[in-house]
């Protein structure tokens, strides 16, 4: 073997003998990535401005959302240099392939009710999104499919949450110990290393 | 097993295609979305133009597909693009960039019936 020259990736060639499309699974995770980084983005804006006494009952939830989601970013992203594929050159042009919307804050912020119900669709835009993924690779691309079910529960988790806070209904569970906990995705499954 | 583009491959039973119905099948690798609207078969590329998701999960609007996605409608026989849903649920939203909102149209299959078996060329 010379320098620079890849030999056969048998990571690769058991996920086409499984008959999964890596192209467009690379396409896939990283329109994935893109949201939860622009994600992580916007909400330090809505998280800010979570004020007064309503929005700082809300605050530290929105940071756990944050945080959790950018580790999200930080998880897949290894998974799509492993499949041969990368982040784009320009973040602008990463941006705009995101696969979820961008959650602007809303002209009326002031209503907390209102950042709650854009950090919800954001939210549940993620849970399709990643859904995509775990279709695709279900028992074909055991590593991808993997970490893409472990985001996918953490997105559940923060869409529970967010509905519990607009309409009362019980989320399920409790707290994170602290922000960027990440349960499913978090140094305790080894997924993220910071 | 790999297919030539023009070749055409049988992918279901027509009485698997009810009227106003629509699945996912695959053809080398590619999933392609087949169905029958008001008696009529169209098949598409599976992927939707805008950011991916499966239309296979979406449902008709008259003639057009709606992604799951984010609710963008392609029409099944022509595919253009017919409606860029808004993701505003409230008027006090900000819109999407029109980066982001842009789309192409549905890639279109040759689709064809013969006896009881629907025929599906990549072409």
């Amino acid at each position: 073997m010379t320098k620079g020259e890849v030999p056969n990736i048998v990571g690769l060639e058991v996920l086409k003998k499984n008959g999964v499309n890596v192209e467009k699974l690379k396409e896939l995770i990283t329109k994935g990535v893109g949201a939860e980084f622009t994600t992580y983005y916007y909400y330090t804006i809505l998280r800010m401005h979570c004020t007064g006494l309503e929005g700082e009952g809300i605050k530290e939830i929105v940071e756990d959302a944050r945080i959790e989601d950018r580790n999200h970013f930080e998880a897949m992203v290894p998974r799509l240099y492993e499949l041969g594929g990368n982040l784009p050159r320009d973040i602008r042009k990463f941006a705009d392939q995101a696969g979820c919307p961008d959650a602007y804050l809303p002209d009326n912020w002031e209503s907390i009710d209102s950042i709650l119900k854009v950090l919800l669709e954001a939210e549940q835009c993620a849970i399709r999104s990643w859904g995509e993924v775990c279709d695709m690779t279900a028992g074909k691309d055991h590593r991808t499919y993997d970490i893409a079910q472990r985001i996918m529960q953490e997105e559940i988790e923060h869409e529970a949450w967010f509905i519990e806070l607009i309409s009362k209904r019980p989320s399920g569970h409790f707290r994170r110990k602290f922000a960027g906990q990440s349960p499913h995705t978090g140094s305790q499954g080894s997924l993220i290393h910071l | 097993m790999t297919y030539s583009k023009t070749e055409r491959h049988p992918v279901c039973k027509s009485s698997e295609l009810g009227d106003n119905t629509m699945m996912k099948v695959s053809i080398d690798m590619v999933d392609v979305l087949v169905g029958r609207k008001n008696g009529k078969l169209f098949a598409c590329d599976n992927s939707c133009p805008h950011k991916g998701a499966s239309l296979s999960k979406g449902c008709f609007n008259g003639d057009n597909v709606v992604c799951h996605m984010h609710g963008y409608e392609y029409n099944v026989f022509t595919g253009k693009l017919e409606n860029m849903k808004s993701w505003k649920k409230e008027d006090t939203w900000v819109e999407q960039d029109m980066e982001w909102r842009k789309s192409g149209d549905l890639i279109l299959y040759s689709i064809s019936e013969e006896g009881d078996t629907v025929y599906v060329s990549l072409k």
